[in-house]
């Protein structure tokens, strides 16, 4: 019983593994994981359990680092984070406390103000008097780990599901956020990434000689229960639901609070009487019976300015509003309201990406991703011909051509396991490394075929397996190259190709170990029996 | 049915020197080419998008006069425009300026759109970036061949066999890099995949010589000839592959296989001639001459 299995264990090793592969690639327990909201037939691309990337299923992929500078080995001099921050900012014409992040834990100063320029950082860190070793381009660490969070959320809330974001360092050390969103058009994931995001209220009042702005009456982190985008009641616009927080530290006035007395101060009560009074605000000024004004500002640039229901403004007048704290962000446009809620809810970026500068982005539609797939398939199938082809021009001989392409075959099956049991996403370049495959597989078993049958009739086991050895040291050598060749691509940062040699580096291993011993052990069966 | 014999080649009526002048002639040529490359254009081959920095777009061809839309749409002048009728797209690719391409891909497609060209694929690189990339690449190829080198010196340790495998690795490598110029195929991040297959792939055959003929008993003239008969088998299947893919993928306009197809067949073309012709030469060298020394 034991005995034709110890015999065969290759082909039952090649055999086992092939099981596998079909359990990995069909059995829904390997199936992909899913996105939130998204339920297992959804994330199931076909009847396999292959995940296809951005080139076979179309989406968007952007690389663009985050904005700003950081100075290193910062000397905090026993200071509080957020005293050397107002330091620095009280140096910088064009920035406030709120550009300006300290990170004691990595002993460096930043500045995310884009339109701060190098030099006028270090002009500003030397005027601060905190000692520093250099400054860098780019933003700290902690920064990145938020920015990377904040882009996860924005996506997720934004419902693109599937979508990745990861930092990714190049050769020259510096930082990338790298976002893939299978599916989408670049212009949407654009849209969303390039938007930091801040969110805030100002208040235009008038003035005796014009127009004067109260900046971040409310900000970002004031605002809580963030509700969904909804149509408004009457008239085109759109709102976001919100509440604005009524809790603060010991001794200071909540946001709320704070909110309710700046309305009141600007005399909000006594403009807005009835539906006729309406806020009238436009480049900067206000004009008609100059009533004041709440702006919405999402990164620094006014989207909306509106007035008050004349029974919110007496309720704030009246100090009841802060309690319950209920207030609608109103924009002119639904898409606006939906954009703001995500912002809010996902909080804004610590950064900016700089995309269209020093970014770099592919995106590919979803109908030409459909066609890669076709087209790789096709051009797969057309090169196994090709090999098929040459292999029985050359031998002639059903007997050892014919297992050499099912060999060679399996070994691209296992790999397609392998692939969707790491749910590694199929592209171009996967494609490639396993033509690539398939190409050096033969090739070997070739190397074996030759070896085996030259010097006349395999009469004897011993004699096959001497020459089975003889062979497989030139196999080894040669994968054992192979992998040694393919290894800088597998850990330098060049895009897709580390797939490519992921697969051929797997392809290899599978093939030394498992498919050619086995391909020998069937011609063994083939030319020794007879 | 037709059968591909290997033909035996009687190496005994050439000398080394008519054997080795041929693959060394080639390569000098290989390498004037990429010379002069260099000094004409300042890089050793046409670099692509990936390595230069520029915006690509591929825009569907869904009938009517595409390519005069194309012509009159973008404010700039796209720097090449290719039809790929078997998947009814333009590709037109903008190289990075070298004033600052802010926002280049955006402007660019807002343009397409205008035009009414509809986008299938963009792809945007930064010249920061491509810098990057082409440095990147330069050190992967180099570790690889310095990795494969060393492998090979540690699996033969006798010199002379070594450097011909070496040296003719050396060689599959540079003559794509020329044909390549020729040709006007651009150096993408597909090549450089393709060149490290090259690597991996032309020592198989030369691996396979130096076994045969160093570690086997049997006459020199035999041994070679066997391990030809396997080699020449092997690259020609491989080249099968190869050359089917690159057509294949030319075709449809899938620039990466095709790419990787033309690299390898050209490589693979060059192995040949570098296996039997100057790595045989220096194998005999070595034994009849090198060993007595």
């Amino acid at each position: 019983m034991l005995e034709p299995i110890k015999n065969n264990w290759r082909i039952l090793l090649l055999v086992v593994v092939v099981l596998g592969a079909t359990v990995a690639l069909f059995a829904p327990q390997f199936g992909p994981q899913t996105a939130p909201g998204e339920n297992v037939s959804e994330a199931q691309q076909g009847v396999t359990n292959l995940q296809y990337g951005l080139d076979l299923a179309g989406g968007t992929r952007v690389r663009a680092p985050l904005i700003g500078y950081t100075a290193t080995e910062v000397d905090f001099g026993g200071d509080q984070p957020d005293e050397v921050a107002r330091a620095v900012a009280a140096e910088l014409e064009n920035a406030s406390a709120r550009d300006i992040g300290a990170v004691p834990e990595e002993n460096a100063v930043e500045v995310t103000n884009p339109t701060v320029t190098e030099s006028e950082f270090r002009a500003a860190m030397d005027a601060s008097g905190y000692a520093y070793e250099d400054i860098r381009s780019g933003v700290t660490q902690e920064t990145r780990d938020i920015a990377q969070e904040v882009i996860t959320s924005k996506i997720n809330e934004a419902g693109l599901s599937g979508g990745s974001v990861q930092q990714v360092q190049s050769l020259t050390g510096e930082y990338f956020i790298l976002v893939e969103v299978p599916g989408e058009g670049r212009e949407d994931v654009i849209e969303l990434l390039e938007e930091r995001g801040t969110v805030q209220i100002d208040i235009a009042y008038a003035t005796e000689n014009g127009t004067a702005i109260q900046e971040e009456v409310l900000i970002q982190d004031d605002f809580e229960d963030i509700g969904t985008a909804a149509q408004a009641d009457r008239g085109t616009g759109a709102y976001v639901p919100v509440t604005v927080r009524n809790t603060a530290p010991e001794g200071e006035q909540s946001p709320a609070h704070s909110f309710q007395q700046a309305v009141d101060d600007r005399g909000f009560a006594s403009a807005y009487n009835s539906n006729q009074d309406q806020c009238r605000y436009a480049n900067g000024s206000l004009s008609g019976e100059r009533n004041p004004c709440l702006l919405l500002t999402v990164d620094g640039e006014v989207v909306n300015s509106f007035g008050m229901d004349a029974e919110l403004a007496d309720s704030m007048a009246s100090g009841g509003w802060a309690t319950d704290g209920g207030f609608r962000l109103t924009t002119s446009e639904f898409s606006e309201a939906e954009q703001i809620s995500i912002n809010l809810r996902a909080g804004a970026l610590p950064a900016e990406l700089d995309i269209s500068g020093q970014g770099t982005s592919r995106s590919i539609s979803a109908t030409q991703g459909e066609n890669y797939k076709t087209y790789s398939l096709v051009t797969g199938i057309l090169a196994v011909f090709a090999v098929a082809g040459m292999v029985f021009l050359r031998y002639r001989e059903p007997a050892v051509a014919l297992p050499m392409i099912v060999t060679a075959l399996a070994e691209v099956y296992a790999l397609l396991g392998i692939a969707a049991l790491l749910s590694y996403p199929l592209e171009l370049a996967v494609i490639a490394g396993f033509i690539a495959v398939v190409g050096t597989g033969v090739d070997d078993l070739v190397i074996i075929a030759d070896e085996v049958m030259s010097e006349g009739e395999v009469n004897s086991r011993k004699v096959f397996n001497s020459r089975f050895r003889r062979a497989f040291w030139v196999i080894g050598a040669a994968a054992a190259t192979t992998i040694i060749a393919m290894s800088p691509l597998m850990v330098l940062s060049l895009g897709d190709l580390s797939g490519f040699a992921i697969f051929t580096i797997l392809g290899v291993l599978i093939g030394v170990l498992i498919t050619r011993p086995a391909y020998g052990d069937i011609l063994r069966r083939l030319l020794t029996i007879r | 049915m037709v059968a591909i014999e290997v033909p035996e080649v009687n190496y005994t009526e050439y000398s080394n020197r008519q054997l080795v002048a041929i693959p060394l002639a080639v390569l000098v040529l290989a390498l004037a080419i990429i010379g002069g490359w260099f000094l004409v254009t300042g890089a050793p081959a046409n670099l692509g998008l990936e390595f230069t920095g520029g915006v690509e777009l591929r825009i569907a061809d869904d009938g009517g006069d595409v390519e005069q839309q194309i012509e009159t749409a973008f404010d700039r002048q796209p720097d090449s425009v290719r039809s790929i009728p078997a998947d009814d797209v333009y590709v037109v690719t903008f190289r990075a300026a070298d004033e600052d391409p802010e926002g280049l891909a955006n402007d660019l497609s807002t343009q397409a759109e205008e035009a009414g060209l509809s986008t299938n694929a963009i792809d945007q690189v930064s010249p920061s970036f491509a810098s990057d990339t082409a440095r990147t690449a330069i050190i992967g190829v180099a570790l690889a061949f310095l990795g494969m080198s060393v492998l090979v010196f540690a699996m033969f340790r006798t010199f002379v066999p070594s450097l011909a495998v070496v040296a003719s690795a050396f060689s599959d490598l540079v003559v794509p890099i020329a044909v390549m110029n020729l040709l006007g195929i651009q150096m993408t991040l597909g090549t450089i995949a393709a060149l490290l297959m090259i690597i991996g792939y032309s020592v198989d055959s030369d691996i396979l010589l130096n076994n045969s003929v160093l570690r086997r008993t049997g006459e020199f003239y035999e041994s070679v000839n066997r391990a030809m008969r396997t080699g020449v088998t092997m690259t020609l299947t491989s080249m099968a592959a190869m050359i089917v893919m690159a057509i294949v993928a030319a075709l449809f306009g899938v620039d990466l296989l095709r790419n990787i197809g033309i690299i390898l067949s050209v490589g693979l073309c060059a192995d040949l001639m570098n296996t039997y012709l100057l790595n045989v030469s220096l194998l005999r060298w070595y034994k009849f001459e090198g060993v007595k020394r």
